[in-house]
Formats: structure tokens, sequence, C-alpha cells
């Protein structure tokens, strides 16, 4: 078949939300499919939404078979066979209209500017012929807002056997972008609180701002940095393999995400146990209690009291992590099953 | 909401009268109002209606633009009158809005606005109704029967409806016109009109003893008021004569007053012509009077405030069977044929004054039905209604005006303005599915 | 600085002017730059989709991007305040294309007022650019002489010259090149019917289509040509597609009409061999001079088998020819450092 996968992008900006157009692409080559990437640039400022809007409907790609769309506003591409991977609206005039975020007044002209988008998206939605989100929490919003089904497709990670496990090790380890609301801080805090000579490994580019240093200052604050390994840098994908083989476990504790998060997955195909709290929305989808890691609150002494477990009872840990793998079979996390389902 | 409502303020206005009701409504709702009076300059010392707030001139351009470009939407009360609605022509291009269509012949307003813009009228009148009616209109002018002559060709609702945002009517009389024209909303609302104060709430009070059949024709004296039939209808008749006292109420010429008063002295009719009256005055006149006699040929209106005021003064009316008329409820009013207006009218008089129980249940009923349909607070919220869905729709409006902007500036013509294939594809921003029959966008010269 | 290369897209299609934006992305992150290409999907069928398409990329916004380079209608029409036109080539179907089979513009008043939006758009593309660069003179003069604008050529350079060294001849004629009607390889396979027994032609590169590839195999079947031409069908790395150019006594390349100099001279060029041409082969000729650096003869297959009896054997004249080349295609000084800085002034 010939494919097109489309999404939106701003130029020069990279980020996981292009790894999975790119991963699929080079899955859906391996099956023989013609596949051709369209990313076009696209910005938030409200003064030209629909403006943008209007160039995605006269886009024309009925050279293709069939064709699959990832961000907004790709989703407005007009094609008989057009599947969504939903994977977030364009959130400040949707769920974020009430946060702090949002950056324009809450007036008249805004308020109808929210009205008209949200019809403009439904209608959209609507035409697809299928639509998959990346998580229940983006299902459930797409239901309450555009009153369209989505069913979940989890994102799997590229090449997943590259993925081993070699032992496990004394370090939890979290490999992901040092941002506030990852709350790598959250685990910091910790380490004073942890009895066994368990460590704690953090890996990762912050986003520009100083939380790495904050990070930092806080570890010596606490005085806990000789249990803690800083790596604030670009971890490359070798290296995230060897560092997950050895570990004893992971941990991924963000605020409230959509999704479990590759770092979860990551860990499961490593066959490592994922530590993560109660709060942490999308993972909580991946990660069960004591089935394939532990789900604690996300306080300082509930996390080094979990960390703990972890390194006393190895075998445990082990047991977790082989789970792990399985878990991500009963999800249906797997480049098979996104094939079949986007091919459908 | 916070709106900006562009109206004639003056008394003699009867849309600056449901302006204000309107204005007051809203306010009364909530919704922060501003207005800008449109009339003349002149008018600038005249007596005024009430509003919530006070006016600022249309003429003050830097007070009106930044009221206008702080409002959620602007509202336009557009009628046939170019000295009392010059204001909102000047400053709907500029910001367009909610059109209040009060007339759907608008002949005057354009020919008085197409002063000194003699091309770009004619180009408009060309663009709406082709070359001939576009030859045809000013000489129509100079001639006696301009009305006559471009009511059906030409009647300028279309420049009007192409500007606006949306638009309100009041009847479902021209609504063609206006939903061929208007890139907007269409919403058709009845009028408002004041409720008579509960003191003046009496229908049956009236000067005891005089035993006199009072009919009462209010606004302005013109031919298309028919008070000449009514006067030959009231003469032809032998009980008509003897008991009918026939009231004009509202602004004549002399030269019509002279020739009135002749035609009824010739009649043997009893005629009383008050010329313009205060409001205290309208009230007493409404509130002795018997029955409304509120015949219209040609119709020319949306509708017609002084017939809705007649039937919530509780009063049975006499109505030309047309447009807005026509409409009417059939136990509220007595529509007359127009192609026999004179009998028609006559018999409907006598009826009314011999079965005076009849009468008062039409009366009764009249003023039931009114009370319901005419509430200024419903028109107040029909407004903005009408003012949030053409806000809604205006992410795609500008979508498509910015890409017809774009078309012109490479030189297209109107067929590469309209294609479909350019088209068709925006139809889903609307949240219009993709094979719905939408309106056609018409492509309009501004 | 973060540029941006702009140019169309048609889908599951691959061809110059994607390798050309490729090529240019490379040579601008070598430069020490940030780039990316942006591929604009076009769709021209009909003809009365044209205008939303001219819509579209107007309507695209850009952020977080310094410079742009652009290379066709409609991709060009984005909307940028830093913007350079490298033209490789507008919508030819209304301009030199018009009228003829190979235009979907249809000549009517529709047509016209289609053709004349076009124009007027490219007017206030151009217009818009701080710079305007043509591929090739080919480009440049239907520029000016449809839209009366001026441009200053522009050549893509070579992107790995360093593979053309050149070397001893091994004794074979190379046809290289994208194989397809329009290049017209089986042109030069018929010509070896009337070429010198002697002569050996290597025909090596990737077919558009099995159709085209297919149809050079017949050819050699029905004049039984398979002792003295070699079919190398198929993809080639560029090491193995430089090995060929290097050890070549010529290079034929007989395209109808291209816009540019061809890749495939250049390349022959720089690494010192003759190219043989046809007359009505376009930009090709601005690198071949019959008797200088190479010979052009009629694009049919008598002439081209005479002209490959004489450049075959490595005579003294065919590598003064190949010297010569190398020599003008070295003073046209098509160099990527100063391209960049044009494109970039």
């Amino acid at each position: 078949m010939k494919i097109a996968l489309c999404s939106t992008y701003v130029p020069f900006l990279y980020g996981g939300a292009r790894n999975i157009v790119e991963w699929l692409e080079a899955s859906l080559k391996e099956a023989g499919h013609a596949v051709e990437r369209i990313y076009l640039p696209e910005t938030d400022d409200p003064e030209f939404l629909f403006q943008q809007m209007a160039a995605f409907r006269w886009i024309d790609l009925s050279a293709a078979d069939r064709i699959v769309c990832f961000r907004p506003q790709s989703h407005l591409i007009p094609h008989p066979n057009k599947i969504l991977w939903f994977i977030h609206h364009k959130r400040l005039f949707y769920d974020l209209w009430d946060s702090p975020y949002r950056g324009f007044p809450d007036d008249e002209k805004h308020r109808s500017l929210r009205e008209a988008l949200h019809r403009a998206d439904s209608a959209a939605f609507r035409e697809a012929r299928k639509i998959f989100t990346n998580s229940k929490v983006v299902s459930d919003r797409l239901m309450a807002f555009n009153g369209v089904a989505g069913e979940v497709l989890y994102p799997p990670v590229f090449q997943p056997g590259r993925f081993h496990c070699r032992k496990y090790g004394d370090e939890i380890v979290c490999i992901a972008r040092l941002e506030h609301h990852k709350r790598q801080h959250l685990l910091v805090r910790a380490m004073p609180f942890t009895k066994t000579p368990v460590r704690l490994r953090l890996c990762g580019v912050g986003s520009g701002n100083d939380y790495p240093d904050q990070l930092w200052n806080l570890a010596g604050e606490l005085g806990c940095r000789d249990q803690i390994l800083f790596e604030n840098r670009w971890i490359s994908e070798q290296e995230k393999v060897e560092i997950l083989s050895d570990c004893l476990a992971a941990a991924y504790i963000p605020i409230n995400e959509d999704s479990y998060g590759y770092p979860s997955v990551e860990a499961a195909h490593a066959r490592k146990a994922v530590l993560t709290t109660t709060d942490s929305g999308g993972v909580l989808e991946l990660v069960a209690d004591g089935i394939n890691g532990l789900v604690v609150e996300p306080d300082a002494v509930a996390l080094a009291g979990a960390m703990d477990r972890l390194y006393l009872d190895r075998q445990e840990a082990a047991r977790m992590g082989e789970r792990a793998g399985g878990r991500l079979r009963d999800l249906g996390i797997s480049w098979d099953h996104v094939l079949k389902s986007i091919l459908g | 909401m916070n709106l900006l409502v562009f109206a004639p303020v003056i008394r003699s206005s009867a849309i600056g009268r449901m302006a204000a009701l309107v204005v007051r409504a809203l306010a009364a709702s909530g919704h922060e109002v501003s207005v800008v009076r449109t009339e003349k300059e002149c008018f600038s010392g005249s007596a005024t209606h009430a509003f919530a707030c006070r006016p600022v001139s249309w003429t003050d351009r830097s007070a009106v633009t930044a009221l206008a470009g702080s409002a959620d939407a602007c509202i336009y009360q557009i009628g046939d009158n170019e000295e009392f609605h010059r204001g909102c022509l000047e400053w709907m291009p500029r910001f367009p809005g909610i059109v209040s269509l009060h007339d759907i012949f608008l002949g005057h307003l354009f020919f008085g606005w197409a002063e000194g813009r003699r091309d770009e009228a004619e180009e408009i009148l060309r663009f709406w109704y082709g070359g001939a009616a576009a030859e045809a209109f000013f000489p129509a002018a100079a001639a006696g029967d301009f009305i006559e002559q471009t009511r059906s060709v030409s009647p300028m609702t279309e420049w009007i409806c192409a500007m606006a945002r949306g638009v309100i009517i009041h009847s479902g009389f021209g609504a063609e016109r206006v939903l061929a024209s208007c890139p907007g909303p269409v919403y058709q609302v009845p009028l408002p009109v004041e409720r008579p104060s509960l003191l003046a709430d009496r229908p049956e009070a009236r000067p005891a003893g005089d035993g006199r059949f009072r009919v009462l024709t209010v606004g302005h004296v013109n031919p298309n008021k028919r008070a000449e039939s009514v006067i030959r209808a009231i003469g032809s008749s032998k009980t008509l004569r003897a008991t009918t006292v026939y009231r004009l109420v509202g602004k004549v010429s002399s030269a019509r007053r002279v020739h009135l008063v002749d035609l009824a002295k010739a009649s043997g009719v009893m005629l009383e012509i008050s010329g313009e009256v205060d409001d205290a005055d309208l009230a007493g006149a409404l509130a002795e009077a018997d029955v409304a006699c509120c015949m219209r040929w040609p119709s020319l209106e949306g509708a017609s405030g002084s017939t809705i005021e007649a039937m919530l003064w509780g009063k049975p009316a006499i109505v030309t069977n047309t447009g807005f008329y026509s409409e009417l409820p059939d136990d509220c009013v007595i529509k007359i044929d127009p192609d026999d207006e004179v009998a028609s009218c006559r018999a409907a008089l006598e009826l009314l004054q011999r079965e005076e129980k009849s009468r008062h249940l039409m009366g009764k009923a009249a003023r039931a039905w009114a009370e319901e349909v005419f509430s200024p607070g419903n028109y107040a919220s029909n407004l903005i209604r009408i003012a949030q869905e053409a806000n809604r729709l205006r992410p795609v409006v500008s979508v498509l005006e910015e890409a017809a902007a774009n078309l012109r500036r490479w030189g297209a013509s109107d067929a590469l303005l309209s294609l479909g294939e350019t088209l068709d594809p925006l139809r889903a921003l609307t949240g219009a599915p993709p094979d719905a029959a939408g309106g056609e966008q018409a492509a309009h010269p501004a | 600085m973060k540029v941006l290369i702009v140019n169309n897209m048609a889908p599951f299609i691959w061809g110059g002017a994607e390798e050309l934006a490729a090529n240019l992305e490379k040579q601008l992150v070598l430069a020490g730059h940030e780039a990316e290409v942006l591929r604009i999907p076009f769709q021209w069928n009909p003809a009365a989709k044209i205008p939303s398409q001219m819509l579209m990329a107007r309507s695209l916004k850009l952020w977080n991007v310094d410079h742009v380079i652009a290379l066709k209608f409609p991709a060009y029409l984005i909307r940028h305040p830093r913007k350079t036109m490298w033209l490789v080539h507008q919508y030819r179907q209304a301009y030199d294309l018009r009228g003829t089979e190979l235009s979907n513009i249809p000549v009517s008043a529709e047509g016209d007022a289609l053709v004349s939006l076009i124009r007027e758009a490219d007017r206030e593309a151009f217009g818009e650019c701080r710079a305007v660069y043509s591929i090739a003179p080919p480009v440049a003069g239907r520029l000016k002489k449809f839209n009366g604008l001026e441009s200053t050529v522009l050549l893509p350079p070579l992107n790995d010259p360093e593979l053309f060294g050149g070397g001893p001849p091994d004794g074979y004629i190379l046809a290289a090149g994208r194989i397809n009607s329009g290049k017209r390889q089986h042109l030069l396979v018929e010509a070896m019917r009337f070429a010198a027994e002697s002569v050996r032609l290597i025909v090596a590169g990737p077919p558009d289509s099995a159709e085209d590839g297919d149809r050079l195999k017949k050819l050699v079947e029905l004049y039984g040509l398979s002792g003295r031409v070699t079919l190398d069908l198929g993809f080639l790395s560029r090491p193995e597609y430089a090995g060929y150019i290097n050890r070549a006594d010529a290079v034929a390349y007989v395209p109808f009409d291209e816009d540019s100099l061809g890749y495939v001279t250049m390349e022959a060029a720089g690494a010192g061999k003759p190219v043989i041409t046809a007359t009505d082969s376009g930009g090709v000729l601005g690198l071949v001079k019959h008797g200088e650096t190479g010979w052009v003869c009629e694009p049919d297959a008598k002439a081209l088998g005479r002209v490959l009896s004489e450049a075959a054997g490595a005579g003294s004249k065919t590598r003064e020819f190949g010297a010569n080349a190398r020599s003008l295609w070295k003073s046209m000084d098509v160099t990527w450092p100063r391209t960049l800085e044009a494109l970039l002034r």
C-alpha cells in the first residue's frame, strides 16, 4: 500500500513527537509498503489558527491509499481513508483552557474561536475512518470534547529487540528529560530516606531552564550527592540499552502524564520493574503495583521505601521485570499490533 | 457581552424607539451596552428616546473607534431613511456587525448614500441587479414613482445584507433576498414594541357618551398609508359616515393635509388631522381608539411598529393582506384585499362598528398575542444569540476573506474565486459534514 | 542560521529536485548551519485545484526559521521575511508548455484566467525575495521571457566531487543517469547498430519503471548487441557510479531538453571525460561544445552511431576533449561554498 504519514512540527525543534512517525515509517517499509512522510509546519498563535487549518484542508494526498495523521492540524487533511493516531489536541483550547498556560484572554473573541475550533475538529474527526489515541487519557478527552471514540493504540519503542537484561545491579535509573513535571527532584529527595546502598542514576537533557542545576543543588543540600549519578546530557540509544540492561529497576514519576511514556516501555523491554507514583497518570495504564512495578504515593519517604524494597529483594525485582514483558503483550504494545491496526 | 448599538435616537424615529427598548432589555440582562447615534448632525439638538446610556455621536471618530474596537459585537439598526441612518453606513464597512433590518426596501437610504458616489453606486447596482437596473435607478429617483419603479427590481436589500455578519428580519417578507446575500446567520425575530404602561392599560377607557366610532391611523401620512382609501370607504357607507371619526396622527405635509381635508369634506367624513404629537398624546389617541387602521400599499416595511403597538393596546386592527401583515393571526386582525381596497375596508369597518363584542374580543386576542411575541426581552436574547453565532463563524469567514483577498491580489476573476476545489474542502471547518448543502457564500464587491 | 529549504512534494516520487534539496541541506549543515527540507505536497491535477494549492502554500506559517531557500512553484509562495529563490522551475504548464499536450491547463478563457493568476502570484513571490537565482540558463531564460524577471544563474555544484577524480580509460562509453524515455538511453542502444564493431557501450543506472528497463533489454536482444552493450540496470551506489565514470573513455548523455547542465555532464567533466550529447539536449550544451569538450549531433541513431565510433578508443582527441571539459567546468567555479554564500546573502 502507499501510505502517507502526516504530522506537524516546528522547524528545528526536535522531540518525542517526531519519533513515533519515523519508527512507524521504518516498520511499514519493513513490511513492504511505500511510505511518504509529510511534516508541515504550524504554530500555536490564535491569530493564525484558522488560516493554518485552511492550509491543511487544501492538502491533497489522493496519491496515497491511506493516510495516518498524528499531531494537529494534520488531522484536518481530507482523505477517504484517513486514520488518526491522535496524540493530543490543541490543548490550550481544550483541557488547558482554564490553566495558567493559556496566554490569551478568556474573552468573547477567544471563546468564539474555541467554539469554532471544537466544531471544526469534531467534523474532521468524523471524517476519519478510524481513530486511535496514544492513551486512555486522550481517548477520554476526545469523547468528552468532540463526541468521538478513539481506540487506544500504545506507541511501541523503536526496535524493541535492542533491549536486553544482563543483570539486576544497584542502580535505580531514570532516563528522561530533566523537567519539573518529570519530577526528578522527588527522586532526589527520596535518597536521604533510603536505608540500603541503593543508588539513583538520573540521565537526560534539560529544556533550557535551570532545573538540572536545581537538582544538583538540592542533592548537595540534602547531602546525598554520593548516592546519585547525574548525567545531564543527551543519552544515545546504545547507552540507554546498556544502562537499562544493568540496572536494578527504572523509575518514572511524571505528574499526570497523558501516556505511559517511553521510559516505562523501554524498561519493560529490558525486563526491569518500573517504580512510579499514584498521580503519574498514563504510566499507570502500564504499571500495576506488585505485578510489573511499584506504585507509591508521590512523597520522598514512600519512594525511598520502594527503592529499598527493590534492593533487598532482587528476586522480586527480577520477577516483576519478567512480568513487564508479558504486560506489554497484553496491552498490545508492539509493532505487529500497530501495523495490524493501522492497515486493517 | 459587550455590545455597541448604532441607531437613531431622536423621538421621531420609530426605529429609535425600538432601539431604546432593546438596549434597555440588553442592559437589564446584564450586558454592557453603548450607543452610537446615527442621524444627520442637524438633529443633534432634538429630543431623544431614553437609552440606558448616553449616546455618542457617529461623527466622534475616536470615541466610536475605541468603543467598536473593544466591543464583542456591533449592532446596526437599518431603515430606509438616509438622514436617520447615515452613521450606520459610515461605520458598517469598518466594523461589520449584526443588522436589524427594519425595511426590505432601502432605495431611499441608498439614494442618499449614493450622493457624491455615483460611480460606486452604479457598480453596486450593476453587481446585484444587472446593467438595466443600474441605468434605470437614478432616473426613477428623479421621477415621481421611485418606489413603484424600483422596489421589485432593485430594493437594495442585498447591498446592506452583504455587509453584515448576521441579519435579523422581522417577518418572512423579503427573506429570500436577505438569505441570498448575507454571509452569516439570518434570524427572523418579531419586532419588539413597548407594552403600554399599566396606568394607561385600559383599552375600554375612552371619553364617555359621545357615541363616536373612533378609527385611528398612526404614522407619517404618506400615500403608502392609504388614508384616501379609508376616507372613501367611510364616505361610501351611510352608517359609517354618521358615526365615524377618522383621526390621523403623524407628520403630514401641508399639501397633503389640504388634499385629505378636501376629500373628507367632499365625502362627508369626519376627519381629524393631529399632525405630530408627543408620546402622551399618542397614548391618549390609542387609548380612545376603537379600531386601528394600518393598511399599507405597497408593503415596504419588514414589520410595522405602529400596528404592533395598536395590538398591544388591545385594539382590533385593519391591515392589508400582504407581507408582514398577512402573517398576523386571523383572530387578531381583519385583512383587506388590496385589489378591492375601498369596498373591503368599508365592509371591515362596518362589521367592527356594528359588532362591539367581537371588536373587544379581537382586541383582547390581539393584545395577548402581541405581548407574548413582541417583547423586547425576546428580541434582546435573540440578538445575543445571533451575535454569538456570527462570532463563531468569524474564524472561517476570515479564512474565506483572506483567500479571496489573496486571489484578487493575483488578479482572479469571479469564477476563480468560487471554484469548488477551493471552497469545498473548507466546508468542514464550519463543522458541517462534507456533503451538507451549505449556503452558497456570495462573492461580494466589497 | 536556521535555514529552511522549501520544495514541492509529489507523494512517493523522488527526483532531481529532491536530490538537490537534500544535498543543499547536507552542505548547509557541513558549513555549520542548521538546515531542514520542508516538502509541501502539490496536486496539480485537475488544473482547477491549482489555486487552492497556491493558497495553501501562502497560508502556512513558519516560526523558528531564520532564512528560507525556495525551489519550486507553488512552494515558493510560502511567506517569510528572509526568502531567497533558487529557482528549479516554475509551473511550466502555464508558460512554455502552455498549449502543448504536456499542459493540463485548457486553452480557453478559464485557462487564460488561471495562467494570469499564476503569473501574478509569481510576480509577487519573486518580488518578495531578497535575491532570485536560477539553477540553469534555460530556467533563467524562461523567467525572463515569460515574466520579464531577471535572475542570476547559480548552478548546483556536485555533491561529492572528490569521487570523480577520473583515471585511465577502460575501453567503453558510458550512458549514465536515470533511465527513462526522456533521457533517451534507448537512442544510444539503437545507435550501437551503426557504430563500429569495436565500440563498447555500458548503460548503468536505475530505470524509472520496469518498462523503461525492459525496453533497453528488448533492443539489445532485437539487434543482437549483447556482445557489445552491457546493461547494469538498478540502483548504483555513489562509489560504483563514480567508478563507471572514472574508467570511461567518454560519457554519453542525450536527454531531451534538459533544464540544467545535468549532473551526469558535470560529473563527467569533473572527471575529465568528454561528453556526447544531442542538439536538443537543452542545458547540457552549456558544458558540451562540439569539437572542444565533446560531441554534439542530431538526436538520431545513425548520427549518434558515427559519434560513438569517433569517441571510442582512447584517442588523443578524446583525451584532449576530456581535459577541455574539465577546464571548462573548473572555470565555472561551481562550488558549494560559493553557492551557499550567494543563497544566504
